[in-house]
């Protein structure tokens, strides 16, 4: 077992983020395990060349930001590091845990599973964006009420995971919910709170 | 006189944390933060041969790729002292586990950061790595006490013992590698100012971290500065101050910069702990009646080449039943893995083994399980002699039984079927320490709008900490919730121990409480002493203060207030408390689950769970349900799901991702009814409460499988119950 050598890497195998994720960093990295003879010396390939940053518009919660982003940076890393909109949080980077979870045209999407540069001229929807000025959406009133979360870290995703659960109107029991919830982990173990939060916020969003 | 402890108060934090509001550490706002990202290591052992950053060093934006050559010298307090590892990378070319920083790339961006990493290009001269615990068995080896645990304990005569019992069982159990997997992966933003350093850290114990941080730098405490307000979930991860934390420091020091490290979920497989994998043979014996005569209990569990401390402690074996002959060993195996660490409720690991073997004597006693416990209760601490200072056991398991109506329960395995397969129903006991580590501390200030703002170094992970302290608080000074804020997570206020352990809650309310009366007491004295005041001349020992006024007790009408007395004095009135003495506390309770198991698949749904616990008094209805909710979901995963897989011959995790080790979802989880006894230790100084976060991470785990076994008939030792096992 003398000198492997590696190409250091995040990941340790294709996952579901390679399918989507295509170009950048991320793939080359999830490629190497498969490269014969571990890819220590392979040529730089994409990552050698300069990379241009592309002018966009990224409309999020109605106001529309120009930022500059490389063709590779994620939604999500937009999102915090462009945007300084910090409450979409990043909890494992490939689209496992739903902690960054926002709503592109009134759909749920994890915001780590997109590039900035696909959603030019989509709504996009962050936590911050929920409630209307000092009034809550009566989903988080329902999550305040609920105790639907502790430590709060999977709170911005569980909200708008369950604003699109309300809309979508796959609340009709609580298994349904549970079902339709069930892709954003709460490591804290709020899920019954979490659903009794989002039946409380589909009654009070249906009257 | 408590009006507001004890209340089910809804988190004072919650609407920051449901608007996006609430700053956790890698939200912090830095200006010119340039970013991490770690290189890690491929082999488990050997040594760094070669590396190469030139590449690295060359691509877009990198400020510097720091390597053990180039990493400046950090120091480690000498010996191992719990919650500090003293293993640093980066300071040679030794290589002791896959997964160990070798490699520290600071760029412009994160993109900029990660790109590099994959071009660092490293070499190994590595060798065979030792990574699974059960080949290894035979190197076990007795280490020295950790913290307060003793290695080995023995009472009575156990081999007296072994002749009184009429029914023994001797059985091996295993439990495997775990991850904490808090949401918020561990984060560090190093800022440097001159020689002062801020650090905001997602960690469970600031004040730890910032000594540890003065002292791998070699800058006085006084210099650094470490802020947590909000912490994304814990669990134990957060506790230890882990490398990542002390090289990133290190590095804004040398590229002059703010630099933010977040480590990525598949970093944290190898880089802030685990729960260690352990084999464990516990011989359990009684007499035809149930009464227990003796028990030994032999844990082995892994640590790593450069650590020894335990941390699966058996003391659920030595105090939660009457076993006058009694002893436990904790042994250790060295292998090329990560140092483990303690996890949300170490003591789960060995009191599930004790919880299962005692549902395995019940069968073979043919004694009711709920009795079998009730007829080895104790009132006495028997490593101690001491009584407890409460103890409400007894009532959790009857009131549990009830609720959960275990009397229409058939003791024969594989006798409760319906249409969706193999029913059981099993019970444990819940128990963990809840006692508090000495020190912690608390600052009131009184303004002249007569708010009151209270500060402790403590953390809030999650568990309630702002809530419960703001009721403390309230009920202290005798204001209502909303004239208080209380703040923490800042090595500027007074000091507090770590949150861990359970400790929070005995560590923090004494001195927040202590600070806030001693605040009340100094305004009652300044009114009677005032001759502009209405109280004037009064018997400072008479009055009352509620609501924010002062008044002679009976008297309400005549009344002075907190605003007006702070107006006069015509400045901020603050207070510091003395830190607090440690506390020692034991809670525990009852769990009862119903699990359905398909019975050509395997697999196993829980239908319910039902726990009943004695944490003393229960300051806050809301937050304690939830916590004891979150603990048996937590024990879901134990029992059924979670499993780090470390591959053997590579000593690699095969599974660090959330895809492959799996957390339960919400689409697991059913129902978990909660009650609390609710009845005070007089012996707690935190206003008669206990800890109380871990024990109901605990007795869920024997509860499923014990209930597995009346599903099915069949007694799986090994976690975690995957449909394979059932099969």
């Amino acid at each position: 077992m003398s000198e492997p050598s590696q190409h250091a890497a995040e990941d340790s195998g294709p996952g579901r983020r390679s399918v989507l994720k295509a170009g950048g960093v991320s793939a080359a990295a999830v490629m190497m395990p498969l490269a014969p003879g571990g890819a220590a010396h392979a040529a730089p390939g994409p990552s050698a060349a300069p990379r241009a940053a592309a002018d966009i518009a990224l409309r999020v919660n109605g106001e529309t930001h120009r930022v500059a982003v490389e063709a590779r940076v994620t939604l999500l890393d937009a999102l915090r590091e462009r945007l300084r909109l910090t409450g979409t949080k990043k909890g494992c980077d490939r689209g496992e845990c739903g902690a960054c979870t926002v709503l592109v045209d009134g759909r749920r999407v994890k915001s780590c599973l997109t590039l900035a540069v696909m959603q030019e001229d989509r709504e996009i929807t962050t936590v911050e964006g929920v409630a209307r000025g000092e009034r809550l959406h009566p989903v988080q009133e329902a999550f305040v009420a609920r105790d639907a979360f502790q430590c709060g870290f999977c709170t911005p995703g569980q909200i708008m995971s369950a604003v699109a659960c309300v809309e979508e109107g796959h609340t009709g029991s609580r298994d349904e919910i549970r079902e339709w919830m069930s892709g954003n982990l709460c490591r804290c173990g709020c899920y019954p709170n979490i659903v009794d939060a989002v039946r409380d916020a589909a009654r009070e969003v249906r009257r | 006189m408590s009006k507001v402890v004890g209340k089910p108060l809804r988190r004072v934090d919650a609407r920051a944390k449901v608007t996006g509001a609430a700053q956790y550490a890698a939200d912090a706002r830095v200006p010119g933060a340039a970013h991490g990202f770690l290189v890690m290591s491929t082999v488990a052992r050997g040594r760094i041969s070669r590396i190469d950053v030139r590449a690295a060093e060359a691509a877009p934006g990198v400020l510097a790729v720091l390597t053990h050559r180039t990493m400046p010298r950090l120091r480690t307090p000498p010996g191992e002292v719990p919650y500090f590892k003293s293993f640093v990378p980066l300071q040679d070319d030794r290589i002791h586990h896959a997964g160990q920083p070798v490699a520290l790339v600071v760029a412009g961006t994160l993109e900029q950061a990660q790109e590099a990493a994959t071009l660092v290009e490293v070499r190994y001269d590595s060798e065979r790595p030792r990574a699974a615990l059960l080949d290894a068995l035979d190197e076990a080896y007795v280490p020295p006490d950790s913290h307060d645990e003793p290695s080995e304990y023995t009472r009575g005569d156990v081999a007296a013992g072994r002749e009184q019992a009429e029914v023994t069982v001797d059985v091996t159990y295993t439990t495997v590698t775990q991850h904490h997997n808090p949401m918020e992966p561990s984060v560090t933003l190093a800022v440097w100012d001159g020689a002062d350093l801020t650090v905001h850290e997602s960690a469970q114990g600031i004040g730890f971290t910032r000594s540890t941080l003065a002292e791998a730098l070699d800058v006085p405490p006084r210099n650094v500065r470490v802020l947590s307000p909000y912490l994304g979930g814990g669990f134990g991860g957060k506790g230890p101050v882990w490398p990542h934390t002390l090289l990133t420091a290190a590095a804004a020091r040398e590229v002059g910069r703010p630099v933010k490290l977040v480590l990525s979920r598949a970093h944290t497989y190898s880089s802030t702990g685990h729960r260690a994998e352990t084999h464990q043979r516990l011989a359990l014996g009684a007499r035809r009646d149930g009464r227990l005569t003796f028990a030994e209990h032999t844990t082995t569990e892994q640590v790593s080449r450069t650590e020894q401390s335990l941390h699966a402690a058996n003391k659920a074996t030595r105090l939660l039943y009457g076993i006058p002959n009694l002893r436990t060993v904790q042994r250790a195996v060295r292998l090329d893995l990560p140092t483990g660490s303690f996890m949300r409720s170490p003591e789960a690991t060995t009191s599930h083994v004790l919880e299962c073997a005692l549902d395995e004597l019940s069968c073979e006693l043919g004694v009711d399980p709920v009795e079998l416990r009730l007829r080895n209760d104790t009132r006495v601490d028997l490593v101690t002699g001491e009584p407890f200072g409460s103890r409400y056991l007894a009532e959790c398991f009857r009131r549990g039984a009830e609720l959960f109506g275990w009397d229409r329960r058939d003791p024969e395995p594989r006798s409760m079927r319906d249409e969706d397969g193999l029913v059981g129903w099993g019970v444990a006991a819940a128990a963990h320490t809840g006692g508090g580590f000495p020190g912690g501390a608390a600052r009131v200030t009184l303004s002249e709008d007569g708010t009151a703002l209270v500060q402790s170094g403590t953390q809030d992970i999650g568990t309630g900490t702002y809530t419960v302290m703001t009721q403390v608080s309230a009920d202290g000074l005798g204001v209502p919730t909303d004239a208080v804020r209380f703040e923490l997570g800042d090595t500027r206020f007074p000091g507090a121990p770590l949150s861990a352990g359970s400790a929070t809650v005995p560590c923090t309310v004494p001195g927040v409480f202590a600070a806030c009366a001693t605040a009340r007491d100094t305004v009652v004295g300044m009114a009677v002493r005032d001759p502009e005041s209405p109280l004037h001349g009064r018997d400072p020992g008479r009055i009352t203060v509620r609501d924010g006024r002062l008044f002679v007790t009976g008297d309400p009408g005549r009344y002075d207030t907190y605003r007006a007395v702070v107006r006069r004095h015509g400045e901020p009135v603050v207070v510091n408390s003395p830190p607090q003495d440690s506390f020692s506390g034991y809670s525990t309770g009852a769990v009862f689950a119903e699990v359905c198991v398909h019975p050509r698949l395997g697999t196993v749904r829980v239908r319910r769970v039902t726990g009943v616990f004695d944490p003393g008094t229960v300051l806050n209805h809301r937050t304690a349900r939830s916590q004891a909710i979150g603990g048996a979901i937590w024990n879901i995963g134990f029992t059924l799901t979670e499993h780090t897989l470390i591959d053997a011959h590579a000593g690699r995790v095969v599974n660090p991702n959330l895809s492959g080790y799996l957390v339960p979802v919400n689409a697991d989880v059913p129902r978990v009814e909660v009650e609390f006894i609710d009845k005070p230790d007089p012996t707690s100084p935190a206003l008669n409460a206990r800890g109380f976060g871990e024990t109901p991470s605990t007795g869920v785990t024997a509860a499923l499988a014990n209930a597995v076994y009346h599903a099915t008939g069949r007694r799986i030792r090994e976690l975690p119950l995957t449909p394979d096992k059932l099969l």
